[in-house]
């Protein structure tokens, strides 16, 4: 029998914990959310010796107070889950600052193994540690480890089954916060370990601490013991004792105190080599976030970011488009069955197609995005448009979903996460379906080629895409001063060294997310084409089943496009519009292959240019009607998808009801107002 | 002086940091506290965010914030500090 061992790895961002895990669990491992929460948690099982050792990556972070939800879950889980081994990875090239964590954690009370992570970079600065020393201090294992290089994993691996067993230990140090705040904590622990109940659970200085600094999270929980009492007349006595030696910033007096402690390990026990001055990352930085190269730079990366994923998925989209289309072929011509044959070729395939055909952007775009954020460029992104996003309320790192937007609102709406206000979310959340997602694309693209030569066309679409944008500042703006008030997250970010990413991290991120889309569009998307392909094919009639636009006309589809005429007229849409911008609310790219059928061009979506033609043709079709349907597409409600994804992102009916109203409601006013303008003046 | 005062390419020291709640919570758990030294990187080619070296590690922070930071300016540091 194999025993288990629950492993709990911690550490900065940036300290390639997450390749640390990577490595260690390779394949096996599962993506799942911790409770409550929108953070993902991800957890893996390596086998070792007699041991399955079950690794779980905790959020990285800087800390464990109860600010930020990255924190708290971590430290819940370390104290409520009582992992049997906590792995403290640090970056071993940034070891001051990682080691602040470390000190933090030596208060819990657990049994950590401090991985000294990126160990080969340490040597190629030849910086000396004693670890030996090291050890002492932090009163911790310390295990040298590189995960890029895969080194050290194994001696991780069997310091963790020699700690569970206890068959090496090293004596826990305390850390001294003075000869003042220790007596207070001394008196406090004391005072809490006359309640065994809460000492069978938690470290009474660690609580004693974390009283001081006056974390509420913690102030919560000692309250539901007795002992409370006390302890809040003991903290009332220290706070005054404090105020009448002026010593009022007991908070900034920790933190100092952890520093010189800190200061003092690294002074006893590493030897830095004079280090260069300037580094290959300061080199580096002074060309890509100069001032004056700065913004054009990052403009450039993005629309790199853009053209890689569009240009690479295009030869892929196609082949499933290819193959979909195939075996639509192959089924029709074995079942002879109608309307079986109706919706397992139009119904199941043309919807579970739908969902794969964008899935090589997906992976593509979260590919480009892993990467850029494993080499270091995306925290130098928000440096550098943070003032803009400021500008309009947000958080630097608002841009990074805001730009996925144009590829899917849907791993858009996902990438809110790494916000971590509400409000800057939610703000996000909000203006996501005006950065153009690319089943608009061949919508706008057929619009403008009705109505503009192709010189211009180019120009036009850049517009588009532009107007959007604009729309979003507009609305972000306006909730940021309205309804979602507040301060955003503070803006106090690192910028890590550049580094070359593992190929193994950038595709397992990669998968990981295009897994997420899967499970969380697929089935909306496919439910929703079949809903389309039901609303659209039935009733059926005997009178109208030779005549594909009488039978749309009358269709559930076609009785709606009717139904919202009336709504629709002021921006020149008559009820072929309605029917096409309703059967896009499964998928906007449906827009055009629905108007292909009221065109009556058969299967059609292949034809765009044809259906060109058909348009310009028609009388009723104007370039006023174009121009206003082209920004009704724009702005109107993503898709189904999107809002199932938005309201389990945002986990609130009201903010989802809310997203749905504003973007249907932006749609038409700007729709109306840009159909009377190009008619007063194109005409 | 507060950190601004600093042009790029100079040292300094923290003397105190006198933002409030979450940003002074943010700003000790990075290192920037009492004490530590600090030298002045660049600003944003917008003029906001602003980027430091503090403990041997990149830390940028919006001028706001940075205007809440109570410095000194220091010739270089010896080579086992920033």
């Amino acid at each position: 029998m194999k025993k288990d061992i629950v492993v709990a790895l911690i550490g900065n961002p940036n300290s390639g914990k997450t390749s640390l895990f990577n490595e260690l669990v390779g394949a096996h491992q599962k993506v799942g959310n911790w409770s409550g929460v929108t953070i993902e948690k991800f957890e893996g099982v390596v086998h070792y010796q007699d041991y399955v050792i079950h690794v779980i990556d905790l959020p990285g972070t800087y800390s464990l107070t109860a600010y930020s939800p990255e924190e708290v879950v971590a430290r819940n889980y370390i104290i409520e889950e009582k992992p049997d081994v906590v792995i403290d990875v640090i970056d071993g090239g940034n070891i001051e600052r990682n080691l602040y964590l470390t000190t933090q954690l030596m208060e819990l009370g657990t049994n950590m193994i401090v991985a000294l992570n990126m160990v080969d970079e340490v040597e190629k600065q030849k910086t000396t540690i004693d670890i030996k020393l090291l050890q002492k201090l932090l009163g911790s294992h310390i295990v040298p480890t590189s995960a890029t290089k895969r080194r050290g994993l194994d001696t991780l691996l069997e310091h963790v089954v020699r700690v569970f067993r206890g068959q090496i230990v090293i004596d826990k140090n305390k850390l001294s916060y003075g000869e003042k705040i220790d007596g207070y904590l001394e008196r406090l622990s004391d005072l809490m370990s006359g309640e065994p109940d809460l000492i069978a659970q938690y470290n009474p200085r660690w609580l004693a601490v974390k009283l001081l600094e006056n974390d509420k999270l913690v102030y919560d929980l000692v309250r539901h013991y007795p002992v409370f009492i006390k302890v809040e007349l003991a903290l009332l006595q220290i706070i005054g004792d404090m105020n009448k030696r002026g010593a009022d910033d007991i908070e900034g007096d920790l933190a100092e105190a952890r520093d010189a402690f800190i200061r003092g390990a690294i002074r006893e026990t590493v030897v830095f080599q004079k280090i260069k001055k300037i580094t290959f990352s300061d080199r580096l930085d002074s060309i890509l976030i100069n001032r004056v190269l700065g913004l054009p730079i990052f403009l450039f990366i993005m629309w790199l970011t853009f053209q890689f994923t569009f240009t690479c998925a295009a030869p892929i989209m196609k082949w499933i488009h290819v193959l979909f289309n195939g075996l639509g072929i192959l089924v029709s011509a074995i079942i002879v069955n109608d309307p079986l044959r109706s919706i397992i070729v139009d119904g199941v395939i043309s919807g579970v197609g739908g969902v794969l055909v964008f899935l090589p952007q997906i992976v593509l775009l979260f590919m480009a995005i892993s990467f850029l954020e494993g080499v270091g460029y995306m925290a130098r992104a928000a440096f550098v448009v943070d003032k803009v996003m400021h500008l309009v309320g947000l958080h630097g790192k608002s841009f990074l979903p805001m730009m996925t937007g144009f590829g899917c609102s849907i791993p858009a709406i996902m990438a809110t996460r790494t916000l971590k206000n509400k409000s800057d979310k939610l703000v996000t959340m909000m203006v996501i379906p005006f950065m153009s997602c690319s089943a608009k694309l061949p919508v706008h693209v057929l619009l403008i080629g009705v109505f503009f030569p192709k010189q211009i066309a180019g120009t036009v679409l850049f517009g588009v895409y532009l107007f959007g944008v604009l729309m979003a500042v507009i609305t972000a703006k306006l909730l940021k001063t309205t309804v979602l008030k507040g301060a955003s997250e503070p803006f106090v970010m690192e910028l890590p060294p550049y580094r070359i990413p593992t190929l193994r991290s950038t595709f397992m991120q990669a998968k990981n997310k295009a897994g997420g889309y899967i499970r969380r569009a697929g089935t909306v998307i496919l439910l929703a084409s079949l809903i389309v392909w039901f609303a659209s094919n039935y009733p059926q009639s005997s009178l109208t089943k030779n005549d594909k636009l009488l039978q749309l006309k009358n269709s559930y589809a076609g009785q709606i496009g009717q139904f919202i005429e009336p709504v629709i007229a002021p921006l020149g849409f008559d009820w072929r519009m309605g029917i096409a911008l309703t059967t896009g609310l499964a998928a906007k790219e449906v827009v055009v292959s629905t108007l292909g059928t009221i065109y009556s061009l058969g299967e059609s979506d292949d034809h765009s240019s044809d259906l060109a033609n058909k348009l310009r043709s028609d009388p009723h079709f104007n370039i006023a009607t174009g121009l206003s349907l082209l920004v009704f597409v724009l702005l109107y409600v993503p898709c189904l998808a999107a809002v199932a994804v938005f309201q389990r992102e945002s986990k609130s009916w009201k903010w989802t009801t809310f997203y749905v109203a504003y973007t249907m409601t932006t749609a038409w006013v700007v729709s109306f107002i840009v159909y009377h303008l190009a008619r007063m003046f194109l005409f | 002086m507060d950190m601004l005062s600093l042009k790029n390419g100079e040292y300094g020291q923290i003397i105190a940091v006198n933002a409030k709640g979450e940003i002074r919570r943010r700003l000790l758990d990075m290192g920037v506290v009492k004490g530590a030294p600090f030298l002045m990187i660049r600003k944003a080619p917008l003029g906001d965010p602003i980027e430091i070296r503090i403990k041997r590690f990149n830390l940028s922070l919006r001028r706001e914030e940075a205007a809440q930071i109570l410095v000194e300016k220091r010739s270089e540091p010896e080579t086992n500090e920033s």
